[in-house]
């Protein structure tokens, strides 16, 4: 005679939202820390303007010199090591409390999702905010810095939000491969994306399409070409979900 | 009694080596088994094998009658407390307590605190920093707190020391007579959980020795100690798994019962006989193998 379950698997959704759970039980990794960089990032990008008025540069000036700031970029680098550790830590973590990879893998991609798309629209209503206030009266440049001034929150919030999901996706996906094949799956996979790249530059090359291709992205746009990364983030995401369904918690 | 789990033909191979070889056996619902073995026997994989943690080469692991693999309702009614267990950095005891009740149906939010306090978990210290026997004692509270159908503890007492463990085997004991359970504890202090064990299998090297209640295997061998001569005599025709002696002495380990009559007469040839120990008797199998031939 076969025993029967006692306990009842939760529904669905619930035991993916656990994972949810679990991964923001420390408010540190995906809250506290990324806002600190950003807070550190924006008082610099408010002192340095502050310190070049007072050395009698124009306001004109200023502004145009910050458009290059990549201080927005700052939380992206730490972004790259969140996801790593999402899965590097986290994918053993879950499975001791007896998660099954696909609850995981789906917890975790939620995780990400609210992260982006709560961080993109924070980072595109203080762009809004810098506009209004002509820099925070001081012509500094941060969160409208680069090109991450469309003209709409919207479009700014599509930026910051492809941004994050592209960090977060390709450096889980890139730790799935660590997770399933370890040490090896590194070496096959730096060596391939290297001899990917070195291929791709060498065919644009040889076939004169250098031109070809900037008019290609001159013609999509910023918002076109950020559309468009949309299509290998995805491809990253169902990547890592069917290679982690086969991975193993071991050290 | 009701089969819980059922592993056949199970077997686990990384390359060339096989960590577990074509091993098969059931376990009983609400008792408590002991999976021993030395180093490197294959209890670890087992267990990750019948918790869909790794996947079995060849054979099939049933669990409730299905597959644990990526099932979540085999999976909720499951508790696996492994020594490696690793914990993200910056995370505390107090974040695992928390996120627990999430995962196990049964949780039980007092046993949990009473436990905390007895093994003195540190709760607010990043686990990383944790000594060893703090970091085990997170694991053994959350086995125990969790209360669920299927247990699984391996080596779970790493780096706690003799209190401690023995807090560990008193409230699993006291625990598992409320709520009973199935309870699966890999180990190598044979000795510290003989009573616990109600059951035991004994692997080695990716194979099954013994798969046997415990109660068979208390009485199941003796050691015979006298004069050499005496002792061969005694024991001539039966089954020899270990042999010692100094000069004339002889201490001879002998499995099967021994009857009475059997037991007068050995007294009365001037032999003592002495009852082995469960950890004994295993150390005494699992050496058997490269003993074979041994003559007295």
């Amino acid at each position: 005679m076969t025993a029967v379950p006692a306990l009842a698997a939760p529904p669905a959704f619930s035991r993916v939202w656990n994972v949810v759970r679990l991964h923001m039980i420390s408010k540190n990794t995906f809250i506290v820390i990324p806002w600190l960089i950003i807070a550190g990032a924006t008082v610099v990008s408010l002192v340095i303007p502050a310190l070049l008025a007072y050395n009698g540069v124009s306001r004109a000036d200023i502004s145009e010199g910050a458009v290059n700031s990549w201080a927005v970029l700052s939380p992206m680098w730490y972004l790259c090591a969140v996801a790593v550790l999402a899965i590097a830590q986290f994918f053993p973590f879950s499975l001791g409390f007896g998660v099954t990879r696909r609850d995981f893998y789906l917890g975790t991609s939620l995780v990400f999702l609210i992260s982006a798309i709560a961080t993109g629209a924070v980072l595109a209503t203080l762009g809004e905010i810098e506009t209004a206030t002509d820099g925070w009266g001081l012509g500094a440049r941060m969160y409208t810095a680069l090109f991450f001034d469309q003209g709409s929150w919207i479009a700014n919030f599509f930026l910051f939000t492809v941004i994050q999901l592209g960090i977060l996706f390709v450096g889980a996906a890139i730790a799935t491969v660590y997770m399933r094949w370890r040490m090896w799956g590194m070496l096959v996979f730096w060596l391939g994306s290297v001899v990917v790249i070195v291929v791709g530059i060498s065919a644009i090359t040889f076939s004169n399409s250098w031109t070809l291709v900037g008019e290609t992205l001159a013609s999509l746009g910023v918002m076109g070409v950020f559309a468009w990364t949309l299509v290998p983030i995805a491809l990253a995401a169902f990547a890592g979900f069917f290679i982690l369904r086969r991975a193993t918690p071991k050290n | 009694m009701s089969t819980i789990i059922e592993a056949r033909g199970l077997t686990k191979r990384f390359g060339s080596f096989t960590a577990v070889d074509d091993v098969s056996f059931t376990v009983e619902e609400n008792r408590i088994y002991g999976l021993l073995g030395r180093n490197g026997a294959g209890k670890t994989t087992i267990m990750q094998l019948l918790t869909g943690q790794d996947f079995a080469t060849d054979g099939s692991v049933s669990v409730y009658g299905q597959s644990p693999v990526e099932n979540s309702r085999v999976l909720s009614n499951v508790s696996f407390i492994k020594e490696s267990q690793k914990y993200p950095d910056g995370i505390r005891a107090k974040h695992v307590f928390a996120a627990a009740p999430n995962f196990y149906g049964n949780w039980n939010p007092e046993l949990a605190e009473e436990l905390i306090a007895e093994f003195r978990i540190p709760l607010n210290r990043d686990i990383k920093k944790l000594s060893r026997g703090q970091v085990s004692a997170v694991g053994v509270v959350v086995g125990l707190a969790s209360r669920a159908p299927i247990t699984f503890f391996d080596e779970p007492y790493l780096g706690l020391d003799a209190v401690a463990r023995q807090l560990f085997y008193d409230r699993l004991l006291e625990d598992y007579a409320l709520f009973p359970r199935t309870v699966i504890l890999s180990t190598h202090l044979i000795d510290e959980v003989s009573d616990l064990l109600e059951h035991v299998i004994l692997v080695d090297e990716g194979r099954i020795l013994i798969d046997t209640p415990a109660e068979e295997l208390r009485g199941s061998a003796s050691t015979v100690v006298g004069k050499r001569v005496d002792v061969a005599a005694f024991v001539a025709g039966r089954e020899i798994i270990h042999t010692d002696g100094i000069g004339g002495l002889a201490s001879v380990t002998i499995t099967g019962q021994l009857s009475p009559a059997e037991r007068a007469a050995a007294t009365a040839a001037g032999l003592e006989l002495a009852p082995v120990s469960l950890q004994q008797l295993i150390v005494r199998l699992s050496s058997h193998e490269s003993m074979e031939g041994t003559e007295l």
